[in-house]
């Protein structure tokens, strides 16, 4: 069984309520959390597998704790492990860059050698443009606690389902 | 969209550039922070706009500009811009207070507008965005004169909304100059969100469709984002030659400016965020996450740099305030003395050109006397065809397209282009057909008034050197949009040298002078007498006329009529039937310049007649003679036998059908009527 870390930054809301949701649907699973806002290179690449988290800032950037950690990161290898993303955004106020930063952060990964799984249909979302869009699917799950809460609990439930079967 | 060059990193640029980035940006922070102070302590800095939160953008763009090649346009939040670039806290704090030692205007120009003109980093103007017109002419001169260099203009993101700039985009693209305009996107336009300004939610998106322009976007909050984005837009515009814009994400973080309250339309959740996302907070995080510093080396940088503001802020204080005597001080610049027509009279006989040939031989003679001279305007040059009113025919043909050129429909962009073009060096002279009649100049008048304010807001460092022809008057059918006068209206603002000449020698000779001489004049030509035999005359080849000379175009002793333009000529048939049938000897003045004005020959001539009227083509009310005339009444009451009478056009607009323009317009049996009378009084 592979290591799993999930790393967000802690000091987030709906980042934060989203992971520990995540946490609790993954059950059995052991996850260990990280903290982006000081977690190092080392500690971060004794895992096999990422649960990264992150919502979307200022236009589609990402927020500074995760643009500030990947510097950090920048030189390595990621051949043979997996990365999973959940992303934070706002379909109504942000409709031209829905949840971008997790679309980053895949960039980021992927040209690195990681895998990214847990790929999340693009169902029920209304938006122009996303970043994080892959064909008909999102490089992770998207949750709009603006404004669609009430779905939020169920698409973690989905993907964790999704992530469960590609691990 | 350009990919961005990744030169800059955390973990990659070596330790003396981030200090000196550090340096520059706790400064900035410093003195972005005190700011405020100055003003609660009245001292002064009335208007401060604080640029905290587009610390990375402001860095990048002073670090990109160099002052031996590019020229500056920084806008009223650029303060760490102009640090960046290489302002001290001295120079900065010397513009807050408004100093007679402040660099960008002795105190003139509102606070926080930093500018240090030797360097190119140009005094620009409150009106938001109105420089990228001037950043777009001086990448004209750039792109004429083979110059390696860029023109950064900068500016918010809400002012792009304004249609000069998209005209100033427009021209870019077109002309493939090399212009970066930054827009620094903060989301706000004072309260106004960014979502009220246009639908895309990045505004440089917008210009997506304009050919000849790249893009980069990128983090303005984040220093090494935007040293890379300006970095690469700097190489790209030197070796595409073609304007790129980088729109640079920032936060606001304080108030749009002292007097705005933004607890007044940001809840706290915003308020709190903006703080979080403090980009020198940001930089100085990873320059210690990263071991590039310690915490102790960043104190002692900030100890330092207080000392360098506590010792700053000692030096500006004690500078000397302006002093008030100097207000008339490079309000216009001295024109060009006139050696051999002192007056602007010659006896030259012979050969009698018309108005037209008057001014297109002129042009020609000073298009090869001064390799530095430039025409444009709409309707230029095409073939045979040279202005609409052929004024500059043969010009292109003979001085090539690199001189002579049209512009698109859009005169403000014609304006502000040659404002801008003059900045590159002051041996350039141009010559704009401001608009195709002085009817269409009106959207020019932003432009007007900001190169109005050129010469004595930047405490006489710069001055546009511009001759702005515009075919003025009616008496052609043209109605209301083909006959306006609009001198009236314009000799209030001042700064700029206006005149009208009714005879062709006087049309050479001010045309001359204007292109010789510094600074800007608004050179309006009576249309109408393009062509009129009326108003040929013999011209020298040399002739010159100085301004403010007016010209007694006929001695009388009865009564003086003050005039200019086409009513000039009616004047003199005027003057000339009163003498036939009825005795009356008048005295007919064409004043020629009405900024600066002939004071002196006027009063003159009211002393010996003790009677006046003031005649022009333009409206009565509002009209410039009312101002001719009160400075009579106040200068000369004593010797008048009469009041001053007026004659010009009614006040409404002028109709299109003959019979309507007549009754609007003066004409020599209106005149005649008056006079008579006045003389009768
Ligand atoms: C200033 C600002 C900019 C934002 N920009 C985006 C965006 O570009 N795209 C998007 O999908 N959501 C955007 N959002 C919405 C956030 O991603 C969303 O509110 C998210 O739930 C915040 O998560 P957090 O509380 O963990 O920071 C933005 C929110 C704010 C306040
Ligand atoms: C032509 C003109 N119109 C209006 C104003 C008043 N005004 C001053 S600053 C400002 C907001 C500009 O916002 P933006 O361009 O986004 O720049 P920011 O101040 O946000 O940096 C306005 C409307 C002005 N100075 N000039």
């Amino acid at each position: 069984m592979s290591k799993i870390a999930i790393v967000y930054s802690f000091h987030t809301q709906n980042t934060k309520k989203a992971a520990e949701m995540v946490v609790k649907k993954m059950g059995k699973n052991h996850v260990e959390k990280l903290n982006v806002e000081d977690t190092s290179a080392e500690e971060f690449m004794q895992f096999d597998t990422y649960i990264l988290g992150s919502a979307t800032w200022f236009e589609g950037e990402l927020p500074n704790h995760w643009d500030e950690f990947l510097p950090s990161i920048e030189e390595r290898d990621f051949s043979g492990k997996n990365v999973a993303l959940f992303g934070l955004a706002d379909q109504v106020n942000y409709p031209d860059f829905f949840g971008d930063a997790i679309g980053r952060l895949a960039e980021f990964f992927q040209v690195r050698g990681a895998k990214i799984i847990g790929h999340y249909p693009n169902k029920d979302y209304s938006f122009t443009e996303s970043f994080a869009l892959r064909g008909d699917k999102f490089v992770g799950v998207i949750l709009d606690y603006e404004n669609q809460a009430d779905m939020a609990e169920k698409r973690i439930e989905e993907w964790v389902k999704i992530l469960d079967k590609e691990l | 969209m350009i990919k961005t060059e990744v030169k800059y990193g955390i973990k990659t640029t070596d330790k003396a550039t981030l200090e000196k980035w550090y340096r520059l940006m706790t400064l900035g922070r410093a003195l972005d922070d005190r700011a405020p102070n100055y003003l609660k302590q009245a001292i002064g800095w009335s208007y401060h706009a604080p640029y905290a939160g587009h610390d990375g953008i402001q860095l990048a763009i002073g670090q990109a500009f160099d002052k031996n090649t590019d020229h500056l346009f920084p806008y009223y939040r650029d303060m760490l811009t102009a640090i960046s670039a290489g302002l001290t806290a001295e120079e900065i704090i010397l513009n807050g207070i408004s100093k007679a030692t402040d660099l960008a205007s002795a105190g003139r120009h509102m606070s926080n507008h930093f500018a240090k003109p030797e360097w190119n980093i140009h005094n620009v103007s409150s009106a938001t965005g109105n420089h990228t017109l001037h950043a777009v002419g001086v990448g004209r001169a750039m792109s004429r004169y083979n110059h390696k260099g860029v023109a950064i203009s900068s500016q918010g993101e809400s002012s792009v909304s304004e249609g000069y700039v998209y005209e100033a985009i427009n021209g870019a693209s077109r002309e493939k100059l090399p212009v970066i305009f930054v827009f620094q996107d903060n989301g706000y336009g004072i309260s106004v969100p960014k979502s009220d300004q246009t639908a895309n939610a990045k505004v440089a998106d917008n210009f997506r469709g304009f050919k000849n322009l790249e893009f980069i976007y990128c983090n303005g909050k984040d220093v090494f984002d935007s040293m890379n984005a300006m970095e690469t837009a700097k190489k790209y515009v030197i070796e595409n030659q073609i304007p790129v814009i980088v729109h640079a994400n920032c936060i606001r973080i304080h108030s749009h400016s002292n007097s705005d309250r933004h607890e007044l339309y940001r809840d706290d959740y915003e308020l709190n965020y903006v703080k979080e996302y403090d980009p020198l907070g940001k930089f100085r995080r990873m320059l210690l996450r990263y071991e590039r510093f310690t915490e102790a080396e960043l104190l002692a940088i900030e100890q330092e740099i207080k000392a360098v503001v506590k010792d700053a802020h000692k030096k500006a204080l004690a500078a000397p305030d302006p002093d008030p005597k100097s207000i008339f001080d490079f309000v216009i610049p001295e024109a060009i003395k006139v050696e051999k027509y002192p007056d602007g009279i010659h006896q030259l006989t012979g050969e009698k050109k018309k108005l037209i040939e008057g001014l297109n031989e002129t042009l020609k003679a000073e298009f090869r006397h001064n390799p530095d001279t430039y025409i444009w305007g709409q309707d230029m040059a095409n073939k045979d065809k040279g202005g609409i009113f052929n004024v500059s025919k043969g010009m292109q043909q003979e001085f090539g397209v690199e001189r002579v050129f049209n512009a698109p429909i859009a005169e403000d962009f014609i304006l502000g282009t040659a404002n801008g073009m003059s900045r590159f060096n002051d041996k350039i002279r141009i010559v704009v057909e401001g608009a195709e009649f002085a009817d269409y100049f009106w959207p020019a008048m932003e432009q007007y008034i900001d190169s109005s304010h050129d010469y004595w807001r930047s405490n006489g460092a710069f001055t546009p050197n511009v001759t702005i022809r515009l075919a003025s008057g009616g008496y052609i059918g043209g109605g209301l949009y083909h006959s306006q006068n609009i001198e009236g209206s314009l000799a209030s603002i001042p700064g700029v040298r206006i005149v009208y000449p009714s005879f062709a020698d006087d049309a050479a000779g001010l045309l001359r002078s204007a292109m010789r001489s510094k600074g800007m004049t608004l050179f309006l030509e009576p249309k109408a007498l393009y062509n009129d035999p009326i108003a040929a005359t013999p011209i020298p080849d040399d002739f010159m006329v100085p301004f403010g000379k007016a010209r007694v175009r006929r001695t009388g002793k009865d009564l003086t009529i003050v005039t200019y333009g086409n009513t000039t000529h009616m004047s003199l048939e005027v003057a000339e039937k009163m003498q036939k049938e009825l005795g009356i000897s008048v005295e007919v003045i064409d004043i020629r310049s009405l900024v600066p004005l002939d004071e002196e020959s006027i009063l003159k001539s009211v002393k010996k007649t003790g009677k006046v009227l003031v005649v022009h083509e333009d409206k009565v009310f509002g009209g410039f003679g009312g101002e001719i005339a009160s400075i009579i009444t106040e200068k000369a009451f004593e010797f008048l036998d009469a009041p001053v009478k007026r004659v010009g056009s009614t006040y409404t607009p002028v109709g299109f059908n003959r019979i309507l323009e007549k009754a609007i317009l003066p004409n020599a049996d209106k005149i005649f009527d008056v006079a008579v009378k006045l003389y009768q009084y």
